[in-house]
């Protein structure tokens, strides 16, 4: 699977796309653990203090947004998008 | 109005037999040795005739502001020699360019122009406030709209008198999903009674301070509707699109969503 990475989380991890070694069968939050195997310093970034995905971070599989806590169970199928951003940048 | 530079010896000779296998309305640009002569004192002068055709002269231009003023009109224009312009560009031979190389050529003459329409057909469209609202108004509904309103977001320099100013904002896109949310937006607002038209875009990369980021173009039967419209437009585009927006100020640079 593969990881679509934006601001500054891509600036964290060093590259807009990391790969990682999680097939279809597995969830969205399996992928989630290798992607921070592979680049921890996005745990601290993705990871609020209890260990869950912070309110501000958005994990999308496919375009959608795969919601707080039942989203990471969500089962991967091949060729699925996986990406993950901070907040979009309204601005005022 | 897609944008095409061409440099290189030769290059002039080589959009020439370009334009003749372009689609649509062609503007070239090409750089001029010296002043554009004209006899007169006036900043402009042109000359225009009864069949529509016309001449012109005059100082103080820019080619960005040339290629903004034709982008409305024209469906491509071919820019020639300009060496250091950030435009896509085709290389003839080893000329340098300042813009991203797309495709190069041993030389003009004989050069094959298929791979070069390829370029054009792949390129990102220029696109303006006023080239977004010449669309509107082609609206197969035009005639039964009597407003346009339009939101245009720039690039704010200071938020306060002594607010540290900001040289330019930095944008990414994720691209597929943007593209497609900001269908979903469009196509929400033109179901509502009395719209008839939505149009946005949303540049990316480097923007310079006081420069366009954000367009939204709203066609309406009536100003209530319209001006309603293109609020929400603005607002929604900013609320769910995928952009991030990272800013540059004299001191440092920063994600927006890092200072929030």
């Amino acid at each position: 699977m593969q990881w679509k990475l934006f601001a500054d989380l891509a600036e964290v991890a060093g590259d807009r796309e990391i790969r990682v070694d999680v097939g279809p069968g597995a969830t969205v939050g399996d992928a989630l653990d290798a992607l921070f195997e592979a680049q921890p310093a996005l745990r601290d970034r993705v990871l609020n203090d209890s260990g869950a995905v912070a309110d501000h971070i958005n994990v999308l599989r496919n375009g959608e947004n795969v919601g707080a806590d039942d989203g990471l169970e969500t089962t991967l199928v091949e060729g699925d998008e996986l990406a993950l951003f901070p907040p979009v940048s309204g601005g005022r | 109005m897609k944008t095409l530079n061409i440099v290189g010896p030769g290059a002039v000779d080589l959009a020439d037999r370009l334009v003749a296998r372009l689609d649509g309305r062609v503007a070239t640009v090409e750089t001029l040795p010296e002043t554009a002569a004209r006899d007169t004192d006036a900043s402009a002068a042109y000359g225009l005739s009864t069949d529509g055709s016309w001449i012109g002269a005059g100082d103080g231009e820019t080619l960005d502001g040339l290629l903004d003023s034709l982008t409305p009109d024209y469906d491509v224009a071919l820019t020639v020699g300009f060496a250091d312009a950030r435009l896509p560009t085709v290389a003839v031979a080893d000329a340098e360019a300042a813009g991203e190389i797309r495709h190069t050529v041993a030389e003009a003459v004989e050069a094959a122009l298929d791979p070069i329409l390829d370029v054009v057909d792949d390129l990102e469209p220029r696109i303006t406030l006023e080239s977004l609202v010449r669309r509107a108004k082609a609206s197969p509904q035009a005639d039964r709209s009597g407003a346009i309103a339009t939101f245009t977001g720039r690039v704010r320099v200071k938020d306060g008198e002594d607010d540290t100013p900001t040289t330019h904002l930095e944008f990414e896109k994720y691209e597929d999903v943007a593209a497609d949310r900001m269908r979903t937006i469009r196509s929400d607002l033109e179901a509502r009674d009395g719209v008839f038209e939505v149009l946005m875009h949303h540049r990316t990369g480097v923007i310079g301070e006081g420069e366009d980021i954000v367009f939204v173009v709203v066609l309406a039967g009536h100003r209530e509707e319209a001006f309603d419209t293109v609020e929400d437009g603005i607002n929604r585009l900013k609320d769910e699109v995928p952009i991030f927006k990272k800013e540059s100020t004299t001191d440092e640079e920063f994600w927006i969503h890092e200072k929030a």
